[in-house]
């Protein structure tokens, strides 16, 4: 058995538009931060979780992923294990 | 009309259950409970824990809020929990021809668990309802135009070109598909009569935004599966029970129609 | 007793020096003559008290609980007004009042302010939580939220803003989110509210919110325990570190520091536990289960359990271990006045003890027996089988309760003359982008106003896209009923600042007019009182002339209040915030669809104008555009508004008035511009020659007891109010797509509606985007 700490962070798919990134970049300019180029929202879920081995740990984390964490519609998502 | 002989003839108003399906922070359910008890019809109110057998009901309905605090993302929670807890029996109420339908966040729910647009069976969503292009929740009045041709058994009472004002209010309602597949999805909707609303202004124009309140592709507020019986919309009929277009037309006839349906099944 | 780890007793047998730090050093903001009396109490007792001891005094004591500046004022001149329709007012978390023979409606109102300043998403988001709770403690039906709000100019410079004060506008955008973001998600709609800005703000926002519930007057539950054995039942959120002293909090200064030193004294609000804790506590009541129940609000535990029982006629027993905690090493104390949010307390007798704890499982809500009644009438608390509090409950809940002194600061009155501006449309077009008059759908819009289905006439209402602002909100509250809850709030606080006397009588006269604007009749009031320091006598003054005022203004309208609060120590080191008593009123409307609203109907159908227009201009909006200061305040007449109000609501009901809105800030040109908002209309305004007023002053003035209306019948319209000497003018018609006023036939403005609506409708936007 290993303990790993795992973050997800959910991005949106290239080429969705993404409206809270650039609401947030028209308040920052009009806070007068001209030079933001642009805004990407991610979210990120930290995970706590025990298992066989890291590769039974990362095909769990994937299937979260499928089945609550993403919409592949619109999402990517990327793991990085913090141990 | 035929009494007690078993065989043809109509259900009574009064046997037909609808299963109003709720978690915690659903919060639309008292006004989807009347909306069907108000036409005779017998109503639950249901928690999915408490759940047994969806073949008890003779149709599902998921109202609209904040299912799970929409945390991870709008309807996401629920999905995945009504997906864990039935989802075969799900799939065989919707192939043997009951009626489900989600309004609001019940929308949201029922495309995150890939029953709408229903194009195949899928068990993770094959479309989104993402965040209203103005990036906020906006509760305002929306005109919607009426666009099944008779295929979607939740507004056949309700003619095409009808447009009826009704309130909406979501944070996320634009309707998106999978980008590589977009055209081809939206295509198929429009061939297959699975589109059942769309934000119009008042000269009945697809016009954009207030009009169309959050960016959704072609103004669609409403879709059906390709067999009819499954039907979500972001605006919500439940709270224009009363308030009749010209021609007398209001929310109340949406859920008249899927008890008419219900009744000839 | 002995002290053991977690428990230290406190030596009080100290100087006066040393007394008043310890009462600093713990966070309990008592006064020397307070720890005198406690120490005293413990003298009797023969013991030194415990810190849990000490804490729950401050908490008891503070003016947040026990109103200790401004109990005795109120008793004698709000709280003493008393008409039929209330059935218990005042001495619960809420107001009880008759809907009809069958259903009572419930109203609370309250501020959370200071949280609010530290944290804005958070704390507005909490207050929501608050006062659901104490509508949800009655065993009544939350059906409707109101929240009116108050903040410094949105256009403040950052190089002006104090250190440790966060601008205005990231408190604004903050306490919105928070008000969306838990109400939507907890599904009751927010119907009414308001927002202004004023400077006095800057330094002390203003965060009321208020509800309204309804119940089956069979089903109505006291907010104390029934019988000796009673099993106090703590339901919902679990205990934790968050919020504590936030009731200390609410009745202190903020100062430079409170930005860090405060973060504890806010709550996380949880709103998908609060939804499933309403459902289980409601169905709890209707099963009859209940003995009592009470919400967990200011002073945490410590106050509901001394108050429950006391109320009650007994004592209670404790057993602090059993209470469910977020966080592992919390203290006693801590633990007995933490403020988290979600919690109620239930008193259950012994037999349906296993039936009530089966709903909340059920629900998935946490509940814990944490006690009994006991028949002395003392506050036992146990901690790991040792007693660790026990005191009188008379004692602990009782507090102290103060004459403030009262220095009356007046205004030297007088009217005067001004110069005739060259440009009365651009005048308009300024009051109509001020920020306080400006369209506030930018808020409005983000709130849920029509969840539940049952809101027959929300805030904004109109022509799909454009709307006209409504006077009053309406709520259909019970499914088999056509009757509706008219909902409104009103205050200004220009004029409030202006003259403190005729502002709160004059906010009355607006409750009464917003109530009526929509055919409703006013039916109760609830009233938040929100100012500086009371222990400055001018700011006391303020206080003071400000309930007399609403004293003189409500005696004699047949309604009262029925619930109330009070929010003192609203002051930073920019000064005190403006007096400012906010109103929410309940109306009647005996069938909602007899509403009626403000955006014009027909094209040709007159405009007149209800009441008297006089030279009243003091605290005005059109006084402060022109950057004049005096004049004199709009007085009222309970008498007149009684009469007019009756009129005008027989005219709606014979079908001759048809449109309808109130005449308050910017006078009559707002209020007839705003009616062209939500329509396809324009009007064609002609007014006669006025002996004391030029035609600007006249149609800027912010006199009391006046409404516009739209009139489908001249001839009746006239004949009614002759009859029922109100007074009257025409003032045009509803014609083309202008707003156009003349007089003699010159025009005096001319202007489109459409840009007019864009000035009005864009200025907050522009801002907040």
């Amino acid at each position: 058995m290993i303990y790993l700490k795992v973050e997800i962070k959910v991005g949106l798919k290239e080429g969705i538009t993404d409206p809270e990134g650039l609401n947030i970049k028209k308040s920052l300019k009009l806070l007068g931060f001209d030079s933001v180029e642009s805004v990407e929202v991610k979210r990120s879920y930290v995970i706590e979780i025990s298992g066989k081995d890291e590769k039974k740990i990362r095909e769990d984390v994937d299937m979260m992923c499928k089945k609550l964490l993403i919409n592949p519609v619109i999402h990517d998502y990327e793991v990085e294990m913090i141990k | 009309m035929l009494f007690g002989s078993g065989w043809g003839d109509l259900m009574d108003r009064s046997e037909i259950k609808i299963c109003v399906l709720r978690i915690e922070g659903t919060n639309n359910e008292d006004e989807m409970y009347y909306a069907f008890k108000r036409l005779g019809a017998s109503p639950e109110l249901v928690h999915l824990k408490d759940l047994k057998d969806v073949f008890d009901y003779n149709c599902l309905m998921i109202p609209g809020g904040f299912s799970a605090g929409d945390y991870v993302r709008a309807g996401a929670i629920f999905a995945s929990r009504i997906r864990a807890k039935i989802a075969n029996d799900l799939h065989k109420f919707i192939d043997d021809g009951w009626p489900v339908g989600g309004i609001c966040n019940g929308f949201q729910v029922l495309v995150e668990l890939g029953v709408l647009p229903g194009f195949k069976r899928m068990d993770y969503p094959d479309a989104c309802l993402f965040l209203n292009n103005s990036a906020r929740f906006e509760c305002r009045p929306t005109l919607l135009k009426h666009e099944n041709k008779g295929k979607c058994v939740f507004t056949r009472n309700i003619p095409n070109g009808e447009i009826m004002l009704v309130p909406s209010a979501h944070g996320e309602g634009k309707l998106l598909l999978p980008r590589q597949k977009e055209k081809e999805y939206f295509d198929r909707l429009f061939e297959n009569d699975q589109v059942v609303f769309r934000y119009v202004d008042k000269d009945g124009e697809y016009s954009g935004y207030p009009w169309n309140p959050n960016g959704s592709a072609h103004n669609i507020a409403g879709i059906c599966n390709e067999a009819g019986n499954v039907f979500g919309m972001m605006p919500h009929p439940e709270r224009a029970y009363f308030d009749k277009n010209k021609n007398g037309f209001s929310g109340m006839n949406l859920f008249e129609s899927v008890l008419k349906y219900i009744e000839e099944k | 007793m002995s002290s053991r780890q977690n428990v230290f007793e406190i030596d009080l047998d100290v100087s006066d020096e040393k007394l008043l730090e310890l009462s600093r050093k713990i966070g309990i903001g008592l006064s020397l003559e307070e720890m005198k009396s406690v120490r005293n109490y413990f003298k009797q007792e023969g013991r030194n008290p415990n810190d849990i001891e000490i804490q729950a005094l401050g908490q008891a004591w503070s003016e947040h609980c026990c109103y200790k500046s401004s109990k005795s004022l109120l008793k004698k001149f709000i709280f003493n007004i008393e008409v039929p329709q209330n059935i218990f007012v005042i001495k619960e978390d809420a107001g009880v009042v008759e809907f009809d023979e069958d259903y009572a409606y419930v109203l609370a109102l309250e501020s959370h302010n200071h949280p609010s300043a530290v944290e804005p998403y958070g704390g507005a988001a909490t207050g929501i939580g608050g006062i659901l709770r104490d509508v949800v403690c009655m065993g009544a039906q939350p059906v409707a939220l109101i929240d009116p709000i108050f903040f410094g100019p949105l256009d403040l410079p950052y190089e002006e803003l104090p250190k440790g004060l966060k601008h205005p506008e990231f408190l604004f955008r903050g306490v919105v989110a928070g008000i969306r973001d838990y109400g939507n998600r907890v599904g009751i709609p927010t119907v009414s509210g308001s927002v202004y800005f004023h400077p006095g703000y800057t330094g002390n926002c203003i965060v009321n919110v208020g509800c309204v519930g309804i119940i089956k007057r069979e089903d109505i539950v006291h907010s104390r325990v029934k019988e000796l054995g009673d099993i106090f039942v703590m339901v919902g959120g679990k205990t934790g570190r968050d919020g504590i002293h936030g009731v200390n909090f609410a009745s202190a200064e903020l100062d430079e520091d409170s930005e860090t030193s405060s973060r504890s004294a806010v709550q996380v609000g949880d709103p998908i536990t609060k939804e499933p804790l309403i459902h289980a506590c409601l169905e709890v009541n209707s099963k009859k289960l209940l003995n009592g129940m009470k919400d967990l609000g200011g002073g945490g535990l410590s106050c509901v359990v001394g108050e429950m029982a006391h109320a009650g006629g007994f004592g209670a027993k404790v057993n602090l271990e059993n209470v469910l905690l977020k966080e592992k090493g919390m203290k006693p104390w801590e633990i007995w006045v933490s403020e988290s949010q979600e919690r109620m307390m239930l008193a259950v007798s012994k037999e349906n003890l296993n039936e009530v704890l089966a709903v909340f499982d059920k629900w998935d809500v946490d509940a814990a027996v944490i006690g009994e009644t006991i028949p002395e009438k003392r506050v036992l608390v146990y901690y790991e089988g040792e007693k660790i509090f026990d005191m009188d409950s008379e004692f602990l809940t009782g507090g102290p309760m103060y004459a403030r002194d009262v220095k009356i600061v007046k205004k030297d009155q007088k009217d005067i003359q001004t110069q005739k501006p060259e440009d009365i449309t651009s005048i308009l077009i300024q009051i109509l982008s001020d920020p306080n008059i400006a369209s506030k759908d930018w808020v409005i819009l983000q709130y849920d106003h029509t969840v539940r289905g049952s809101t027959s006439l929300t805030p904004l209402n109109g022509d799909v896209v454009n709307f006209s602002p409504q006077d009053s909100a309406i709520v259909k509250p019970v499914e088999e009923l056509n009757k509706g809850l008219v909902i409104s709030t009103a205050v200004n606080p220009f004029l409030m600042e202006y003259d403190p006397y005729w502002g709160a009588a004059s906010a009355i006269d607006e409750i009464y007019r917003n109530i009526v604007a929509v055919g409703g009749k006013p039916h109760s009031l609830a009233d938040c009182l929100n100012f500086g320091n009371p222990e400055k006598p001018e700011r006391f003054g303020d206080f003071y002339q400000a309930v007399m005022g609403l004293n003189y203004a409500t005696k004699d309208l047949l309604v009262s209040f029925s619930s109330g609060n009070v929010s003192l120590y609203n002051e930073s080191m920019i000064g005190s915030c403006p007096p400012t008593p906010t109103i929410v009123g309940i109306g009647i409307i005996e069938d909602i669809n007899k509403k009626i609203t403000s955006n014009l109907k027909k094209e040709g159908n007159s405009l007149y104008i209800i009441g008297k227009t006089e030279r009243e201009f003091g605290g005005s909006l059109y006084y402060r555009i022109l950057g004049v200061d005096g004049g004199i305040a709009p007085k009222m007449d309970p008498q007149n508004l009684l009469n007019y109000s009756k009129t005008l609501l027989n005219s709606m009901e014979n079908g001759i008035t048809v449109s309808c809105h109130d005449i308050s800030e910017g006078g009559i040109a707002v209020a007839v511009a705003e009616m062209t908002f939500g329509s396809d209309y324009g009007v064609e305004l002609e007014l006669p020659n006025i002996k004391t007023m030029r035609p600007d002053e006249f149609i800027f003035s912010e006199s009391n007891s006046r409404w516009v209306v739209e009139v489908s019948n001249d001839k009746e319209f006239e004949s009614l109010l002759n009859k029922n000497k109100v007074p009257f003018m025409k003032i045009g018609k509803i014609k083309g797509s202008k707003f156009l006023l003349k007089q003699n036939g010159i025009k005096i403005i001319d202007i489109t509606v459409d840009k007019l609506r864009d000035k009005w409708k864009n200025a907050i936007w522009e801002r907040m985007g």
